[in-house]
C-alpha cells in the first residue's frame, strides 16, 4: 500500500472485439490484391483499359477519377460482379479470372455500394447480421429446429453485431426499417453490414456521396477508426478530394478507364496528368 | 433499523454498505449495452466501487481531494462518486457537453487532481486545455475506443485502475478493511459532492453540499413520496446536475432503488419504454416534446384513430384529473375513461414510456397549464417542484393531492421559506450548501443575515398557502404606462403552441411589449410538408408567409388570454418577429441546460430589438454562429416585423367559450 | 338462442374452416412470389402431385408401372407393402426437395434475370408437366387419402349445441367436420413456424434478404440459387401440406390442381406479398362464401359458392389493388 504508484501497473485492455474471421496470413504492407493489366468492355465500350495496380495489406487504398472514369466498374471487376476480358486478378496470392461474387463474399471481400444497397424493409439489426451470413457455420437443418448449436451461433453473431452497433454509434435505429432512415444514417448502415463479414477487403463505392459536411466528418471518423483499429484493408472511390487526401494512403487515379496516377495523394496531387484530367484538358 | 445505526447514515458510502446488506440480491444499477440490459445487485455495486475506490486509493487520492466526473450517464460514473466519497475525496460532475473553455474553467476552480471521463471525446477535450489545469495529475476513461494508442503515463483505463484495486484487495485481506473502516469513521460533515451551477448568470459557481445535508434532505422527500426499494428510475438527466445527482443518485441510495442508465442520448425514449420508471423527473420541455410527437403522430394515423383520440381525450379531460386526485366523479365518466384508458390512454402512456409512473415531477421551468394537464388527465402523477442547486434541490413540491399548474407547492417537511419585503423568496433548508467552493463572496451575498438563502426568484404564496414563481426577481419589470410586464409569464403562454419552441420578450421600461420567435422545426416541419410548403432550411421556413401568418394567430391567442388576466392584460405583445436561426447554446443563446440568457440575446440582437420598437417592417442583420465543430460563420437575413391585435377583457369572453 | 343465430354461428365457422383450407394454398403462392418476384401457376399442380406421392409411396404404389408395364409387358402395380403415414410424409417430402432443386438447376438458373411474364409462363409448363408427369408415375384413376386423420362431425358438438337452442325448437346442433378442425390447427401451426423460421433464423434473414434486394444480397455472399431451391421445397412442403388436407376432404384426383383458381381471390385480397394477407383473405372468402350461400343463395337459386369469391376479389381490385395488406403501390411521378 506503501509503494508509489507506478502506472505501468495498469497496463492497456485488450480489444472486446476483432474482425478477425478472415485472418488471411498476408503481412501488413504486403499486396492483398494484385491487378494486373485489366481490360474490361461492354460491347464496343472500353470501361477499362490495361489496368494494373495492387492494394496492400492494412492500407486505405483510394481509387479516384472524373466521371465515367472506370472506377466503379473496377471495383466491380474486384468483387466479381463483372468478369474482365483480360488480365489478372490476384487476391491473397491466388490468381483468379472469373469468381463468382458470393465466392468473393466468402473470401472476405466485402463492399458497400453507391446507391445504397440495403434490404429495405428489413431492420438495421437484421441487415447488418445478413452481413455475416458467410460466417455461417450451421446448415438449414439445425436452423429449421432452432436449438442447440444453430441457436447459440445465432447469439454470437448478434453479439458481434451488437459491436458493430456499438462502433457506428446507432443503436437508437436498432429496430428501424432502414427504409425509413435518413440518407446518411443508411450509408451507415450500410457499412456496418459490410463489416459484420469481418472483412479481409472492404470496398467502399462513394461512402461520402450526398453527404453534408458533418456526416461526412463523421463518416471518414468511422473509416479511418475501422482501418485503424481493426487493420482492415479499405479500397475506397470517393469524389471529394478533401476527404480522400486526408484518409487515403495511396490513390489511384483512373481517366477514360485507363490508369494515369499512382501513388500517395500528395504525389498524385503534383503529377501533371491528374491535374490534366481534373481540370479536363481535352485528349489529343 | 435500530436508531443508533441510522444515526450513523450520514453519508452515501455507509448507505452502499448497508444497501449491500440489506438489499444485496436486488438490482442497484442497470445499463444497456450492446443492446442488452446488464444488471448489477447492491452486493455487487459495493465490489465494483471498492474496486475502484481501492485502485484511486493507490493512486494517491487523499481526503478533501476533488476528482472530476464527466460523461453521460454511465454506471462506472456514478460509482466514482461513491468510490471518491468513501476515500473522503470530492466528486465534482462537470456538464459533458461543455466546451472545452467551460470545463477548463471549472476544473481548475475545483482544483481537480483526477477526471474520471466517459470517452475519447473528453479525453481529448482536457489533452487540449491541459495547461490550464494545473493540478491535473491523471486522467482516467471508461470507454477505451480510439484510446489504446495514447500514452498512458497519465491516462488510464477504468478497468486497470479496477484491476489493480482488485489485486490489492485479494493480496491483503486489511486493505479491504481498512477501506471500510475509512467509511464507517467519516462523518458528515465532509463535503459530499460540489456541483457547478450551469450559470444562467455569468461563470459556473462551485455548490458544495455536506454529506450529511445531502443524506438528510434526501430522507424527507424519500418519506414524502413514499419511495422505496422497488421503485425504478432511468437516469437520463445530466449528470453534472444537481436534479439528476439528487433524484437518481441521493435518492437510490437512501431509498435503495435501481438506477437504469440509457444506452445512449439518442435512444432514452426507447429505454424509457423497456424500463418503465415508476419515479420520473423531466424539465417541461421534454414534456412538450412528448406532446409535440404525440400530436404529430395522431395527425399521420388513420381518420378513426384520431376520431378515437379526439374522443377519449375529451373523456380524460373532463374526468383523469379528478379520478387521479380520487375526487367525485359519476359512474357514466369513470366507464368512459376506464375504455379510455383501455383504447388509447393505456397504449399511449406505454408508448411513451410512462405507464408505470407513480410519482413524476417536473420543475425549472413553468409549464403551461394545458400540457400540465394533458399529462394528469391520462392519470399519470406528475407534479411540480421548485428548487435551486444551492438547496441540493427541493425547497417546495405539491402533494399527491394539491396540484396545480400555476403554483410549485409548499414547503417540503423541514424547509423554512418566507417572502422578503421586495418580494424575493427565502428559504433554509436541511440540503442547503455549505457555500461556493473557493468563492466566499458570492456565498456572503447570496445569504441573508439570518442565514436564509436568496433565491432571486420574485413570488408569493397564494390562497392555499401554494407558492407560485412570478419570474426571476430582477427580470419582473414594468412598462412606461407602468403596467406590470412579467417576461417569463409571456414567454410560457406563447410556448404552449406546439409550434412555438422558444421565445424572448421584451418591455421593461419600453411602450409595448414584443417578441422575438423561435418555431419548432418538427413541429411547423410538419405542418409544411403537408401543405406542400418547400423549405430548405430553418431560416427558410421562419421566414415563410404563411409560417409568420400561423404565428401571427398564436401570438393574437395569447393575447387574448393574456386580457382576460387583469394583472398581465398591460404585457400583451404589440409586435413581434420570427428569427432566421434557432437559439443555440453553442452560440452563448441558451445555457446548457437550455434556458434562454437574455442579456446576452438583448445585446447580441440589440438591432433587431430597436426595429421592433421604431416601426420598421423588416431589417437586415448579420449573425455570427458557430457550428458544431468549433468553426465559426456567418448568416445574414431579412427578418420581417409583424403586428399582432391587441385585446380587452371584454374582447376575450366570446372567445374563450368557443375555444372551450 | 334461437336456431337461426346457431345457423349462423355454424356457417361462420364451417366459413373460417373452408378458409384456412383457401389460405393453405394461398401461403405457397406468396411464399414465392414474395422471394422471387414469380407467379407460380404450377402451386396447385404441386399439391395434387404431393397428395399423389404420398399417396403412392403409403400403399406402396410401383412408379410409373404403366409405364414399365407397357414396355416390359409385366403386370406390377403394388410392390406389396404398406409405409406407415410418417414414413410416406418424409419421403414425399424428399420428392418435393428433389424436384424443387431438379427445377432450379433445369429451368430456373437459365432464366436468370428474365421478365417475370417469362418465368411465369415457365411455371404455367411446369404446371403441364407436373400433372401429366403425376398420372404417369402414379396412374390417372382417383384415390382415397388417409393418414390417419379423424374426419366427420363431431357428436359432441352436436350434442354440446343443441342444449343452446331454445327449448322446443327444431335444431339438431351444429356440425363441423373434425377434418376441417385439424386442417386449421395444422394451418395455424404452419403459419406460426414459417414466420419463426424466416424471423429467427439466419436462413430465414437470407430469404427476406433475396426478396428486398436481389444485388444487394448477391454482395453479402447469399447464394441466390440455393435460396431458390429452399424456397420452393418450402412451397413445396406447404403444398403437401395442403394435397394432404384437400386430398383427405375431397379424394386425389385431378380436380384437385383447381384450388389453385380457389387461391387466386385470397391472393388479390389479401395481397401477393403477405403472409397474415394470405390467411385472412382466405378466412374473409371462406366465411363470405358460406354465408352468401346461406342468406343471398336461395334469392338467386344458389351455387354462389362457386363465383362469389371472385366477385369479392373483383370489387377489391378496383377499390384497393394492392390487396388488404399488400405494400401500398405508390405511383411516383
Amino acid at each position: 500500500m506503501n509503494a508509489p504508484f507506478d502506472p505501468k501497473k495498469l497496463g492497456i485492455p485488450a480489444p472486446e472485439f476483432t474482425l478477425s474471421a478472415h485472418e488471411d496470413g498476408v503481412a501488413k504492407g504486403d499486396v492483398l490484391l494484385n491487378v494486373e493489366n485489366v481490360s474490361l468492355s461492354f460491347g464496343g465500350v472500353r470501361a477499362i483499359q490495361d489496368v494494373s495496380f495492387d492494394i496492400r495489406k492494412g492500407e486505405v487504398r483510394a481509387i479516384i477519377g472524373p466521371n465515367g472514369a472506370g472506377k466503379t466498374s473496377m471495383l466491380n471487376v474486384i468483387n466479381g460482379f463483372y468478369h474482365p476480358q483480360q488480365g489478372t486478378i490476384t487476391y491473397r496470392g491466388e490468381q483468379r479470372k472469373a469468381m463468382r461474387s458470393t465466392a468473393a463474399a466468402k473470401q472476405g471481400i466485402s463492399r458497400t455500394f453507391q446507391n445504397i444497397a440495403l434490404f429495405k424493409g428489413m431492420s438495421t439489426l437484421d441487415n447488418i447480421m445478413t452481413g455475416r451470413i458467410t460466417l455461417q457455420k450451421r446448415g438449414l437443418f439445425w436452423q429449421a429446429l432452432w436449438h442447440g448449436p444453430a441457436a447459440r451461433e445465432d447469439l454470437e453473431h448478434r453479439r458481434a453485431v451488437e459491436h458493430i452497433i456499438d462502433f457506428l454509434e446507432i443503436q437508437h435505429i436498432r429496430k428501424t426499417p432502414v427504409g425509413r432512415l435518413p440518407y446518411g444514417l443508411q450509408k451507415r448502415v450500410e457499412l456496418g453490414r459490410a463489416l459484420a463479414a469481418e472483412p479481409a477487403l472492404l470496398l467502399l463505392d462513394e461512402p461520402m456521396a450526398g453527404m453534408n459536411l458533418e456526416e461526412k466528418e463523421d463518416m471518414s471518423r468511422f473509416i479511418l477508426d475501422v482501418n485503424h483499429q481493426f487493420g482492415t484493408t479499405i479500397a475506397l472511390i470517393e469524389h471529394d478530394m478533401g476527404v480522400v487526401m486526408d484518409i487515403s494512403d495511396r490513390v489511384v487515379v483512373l481517366d477514360y478507364g485507363r490508369k494515369i496516377g499512382d501513388g500517395t495523394p500528395d504525389e498524385v496531387s503534383k503529377n501533371q496528368n491528374v491535374i490534366d484530367a481534373y481540370l479536363g484538358v481535352p485528349h489529343e | 433499523m435500530s436508531g443508533a445505526s441510522s444515526a450513523l447514515l450520514d453519508t452515501f458510502p455507509k448507505y452502499l454498505l448497508l444497501n449491500a446488506k440489506r438489499f444485496a440480491s436486488r438490482p442497484a444499477m442497470r445499463h444497456k449495452d450492446l443492446g442488452i440490459w446488464q444488471s448489477w445487485t447492491w452486493a455487487e455495486q459495493l465490489d465494483e466501487v471498492r474496486a475502484f475506490s481501492v485502485g484511486l486509493r493507490s493512486m494517491g487520492v487523499k481526503p478533501g481531494e476533488r476528482i472530476a466526473v464527466i460523461g453521460a450517464n454511465r454506471p462506472r460514473l456514478y460509482w466514482t462518486f461513491t468510490a471518491a466519497q468513501a476515500l473522503r475525496a470530492i466528486p465534482v460532475p462537470v456538464y459533458a457537453d461543455a466546451v472545452g473553455e467551460e470545463l477548463a474553467f471549472v476544473l481548475d476552480n475545483a482544483g481537480i487532481t483526477i477526471a474520471v471521463v466517459q470517452d475519447q471525446e473528453q479525453v481529448d477535450k482536457l489533452l487540449t486545455f491541459r495547461e490550464k489545469i494545473p493540478t491535473l495529475k491523471h486522467i482516467i476513461y471508461d470507454e477505451p475506443r480510439g484510446l489504446r494508442d495514447y500514452d498512458h503515463t497519465d491516462i488510464h483505463a477504468f478497468e486497470a485502475v479496477q484491476a489493480h484495486g482488485r489485486s490489492l484487495l485479494a493480496d491483503d485481506a486489511n486493505v479491504a478493511v481498512s477501506w471500510q473502516d475509512a467509511i464507517s469513521k467519516a462523518d458528515g460533515d465532509d463535503v459530499s459532492v460540489i456541483l457547478y451551477t450551469s450559470g444562467t448568470t455569468g461563470q459556473s459557481k462551485g455548490v458544495m453540499v455536506k454529506a450529511s445535508a445531502a443524506v438528510n434532505a434526501s430522507k424527507d422527500t424519500v418519506v414524502f413520496d413514499g419511495l422505496n426499494e422497488q421503485d425504478d428510475v432511468l437516469a437520463y438527466l445530466p449528470l453534472a446536475w444537481s436534479g439528476d445527482h439528487y433524484l437518481n443518485y441521493a435518492h437510490g441510495y437512501v431509498a435503495g432503488f435501481c438506477m437504469s442508465c440509457p444506452e445512449s442520448v439518442e435512444t432514452v425514449s426507447h429505454d424509457l419504454k423497456e424500463i418503465g420508471p415508476s419515479f420520473y423527473f423531466a424539465p417541461p420541455r421534454v414534456f412538450e416534446g412528448l406532446l409535440t410527437d404525440v400530436t404529430i403522430r395522431i395527425e399521420d394515423a388513420s381518420k378513426l384513430k384520431k376520431r378515437l383520440f379526439a374522443y377519449y381525450l375529451g373523456v380524460a379531460e373532463k374526468y383523469g384529473e379528478a379520478i387521479l386526485e380520487n375526487r367525485n366523479v359519476p359512474l357514466a365518466g369513470r366507464l368512459g375513461y376506464w375504455l379510455g384508458e383501455l383504447l388509447v390512454y393505456g397504449p399511449l402512456k406505454n408508448a411513451l414510456g410512462l405507464s408505470k409512473i407513480r410519482v413524476a415531477y417536473t420543475a425549472g421551468e413553468a409549464i403551461g397549464p394545458d400540457l400540465f394537464s394533458f399529462f394528469r388527465s391520462l392519470g399519470i402523477n406528475l407534479k411540480q417542484l421548485y428548487g435551486q442547486t444551492e438547496a441540493f434541490l427541493y425547497v417546495t413540491a405539491q402533494t399527491d393531492n394539491e396540484v396545480r399548474a400555476d403554483t410549485v407547492g409548499t414547503a417540503i417537511p423541514n424547509v423554512d421559506i418566507r417572502i422578503s419585503d421586495d418580494g424575493e423568496v427565502q428559504f433554509k433548508s436541511p440540503g442547503m450548501f455549505s457555500g461556493y467552493y473557493k468563492q466566499d463572496e458570492k456565498t456572503k451575498e447570496t445569504l441573508t443575515e439570518d442565514g436564509f438563502i436568496k433565491t432571486g426568484d420574485a413570488g408569493f404564496f397564494d390562497k392555499e398557502g401554494q407558492l407560485k414563481i412570478i419570474d426571476r426577481a430582477k427580470d419582473v419589470g414594468k412598462l412606461t404606462s407602468g403596467a406590470l410586464f412579467a417576461p417569463k409569464y409571456i414567454e410560457n403562454a406563447l410556448k404552449f403552441f406546439p409550434n412555438i419552441k422558444e421565445t424572448v420578450t421584451f418591455g421593461d421600461q419600453r411602450e409595448f411589449a414584443a417578441a422575438f420567435i423561435n418555431i419548432d422545426l418538427q413541429a411547423v416541419g410538419n405542418w409544411a410538408e403537408r401543405n406542400n410548403i418547400a423549405y430548405a432550411s430553418y431560416q427558410e421556413l421562419a421566414s415563410h408567409p404563411l409560417v409568420y401568418e400561423m404565428i401571427a394567430n398564436h401570438v393574437d391567442e395569447t393575447n387574448r388570454k393574456l386580457a382576460g388576466e387583469p394583472m398581465m392584460a398591460g404585457g400583451q405583445i404589440k409586435r413581434f418577429l420570427i428569427l432566421h436561426k434557432e437559439l443555440d447554446a453553442d452560440d452563448g443563446e441558451l445555457t446548457r441546460t437550455q434556458k434562454v440568457r437574455r442579456n446576452f440575446i438583448a445585446e447580441r440582437y440589440g438591432e433587431l430589438i430597436e426595429a421592433l420598437y421604431d416601426g420598421s417592417a423588416e431589417k437586415y442583420v448579420e449573425t455570427e454562429v458557430t457550428f458544431e465543430d468549433g468553426r465559426k460563420g456567418t448568416i445574414n437575413a431579412t427578418i420581417k416585423i409583424a403586428d399582432a391585435g391587441v385585446y380587452t377583457a371584454a374582447d376575450n369572453a366570446p372567445v374563450k367559450e368557443a375555444a372551450e | 338462442m334461437s336456431p337461426a343465430f346457431l345457423y349462423f354461428v355454424e356457417t361462420v365457422l364451417n366459413g373460417l374452416m373452408a378458409g384456412v383450407m383457401y389460405s393453405l394454398v394461398a401461403l405457397g403462392f406468396v411464399l414465392i412470389f414474395k422471394a422471387s418476384g414469380i407467379f407460380n401457376f404450377a402451386q396447385g399442380v404441386m399439391a395434387l402431385f404431393a397428395a399423389l406421392t404420398l399417396v403412392g409411396l403409403q400403399t406402396g404404389q410401383v412408379p410409373f408401372a404403366h409405364l414399365i408395364n407397357a414396355i416390359f409387358g409385366t403386370e406390377v402395380h403394388h410392390f406389396g407393402w404398406e409405409l406407415p403415414s410418417i414414413f410416406a410424409i418424409l419421403g414425399t417430402l424428399a420428392v418435393m426437395v428433389a424436384f424443387a432443386y431438379l427445377f432450379e438447376v433445369l429451368v430456373l438458373k437459365h432464366l436468370v434475370n428474365q421478365e417475370p411474364i417469362i418465368l411465369f409462363m415457365a411455371t404455367i409448363g411446369l404446371a403441364y408437366f407436373l400433372e401429366g408427369f403425376g398420372d404417369l408415375m402414379w396412374g390417372a384413376d382417383i384415390k382415397t387419402l388417409d393418414i390417419g386423420i379423424p374426419s366427420g362431425g363431431s357428436f359432441w358438438l352436436e350434442d354440446v349445441t343443441r342444449e343452446w337452442a331454445v327449448e322446443g325448437a327444431d335444431y339438431y346442433g351444429m356440425y363441423i367436420d373434425k377434418l376441417d378442425v385439424v386442417a386449421a390447427i395444422v394451418a395455424i401451426v404452419l403459419v406460426v413456424a414459417l414466420t419463426m423460421f424466416s424471423q429467427y433464423t439466419a436462413t430465414g434473414r437470407a430469404l427476406r434478404a433475396v426478396a428486398d434486394d436481389h444485388q444487394a444480397a448477391l454482395s453479402v455472399g447469399i447464394s441466390l440459387r440455393s435460396i431458390w431451391v429452399i424456397v420452393w421445397s418450402i412451397a413445396g412442403f406447404v403444398a403437401l401440406v395442403a394435397g394432404i388436407m384437400w386430398g383427405a376432404k375431397s379424394g386425389v384426383q385431378f380436380s384437385l390442381s383447381l384450388i389453385a383458381l380457389k387461391a387466386l381471390p385470397v391472393l388479390i385480397l389479401g395481397g401477393f406479398t403477405s403472409i397474415p394477407g394470405a390467411i385472412v383473405g382466405g378466412l374473409i372468402i371462406g366465411v363470405g362464401e358460406k354465408l352468401a350461400e346461406l342468406y343471398i343463395g336461395p334469392l338467386v337459386g344458389g351455387a354462389i359458392e362457386n363465383w362469389f369469391a371472385y366477385v369479392v376479389a373483383l370489387a377489391f381490385l378496383l377499390f384497393r389493388p394492392q390487396g388488404l395488406f399488400g405494400e401500398k403501390i405508390i405511383e411516383r411521378v
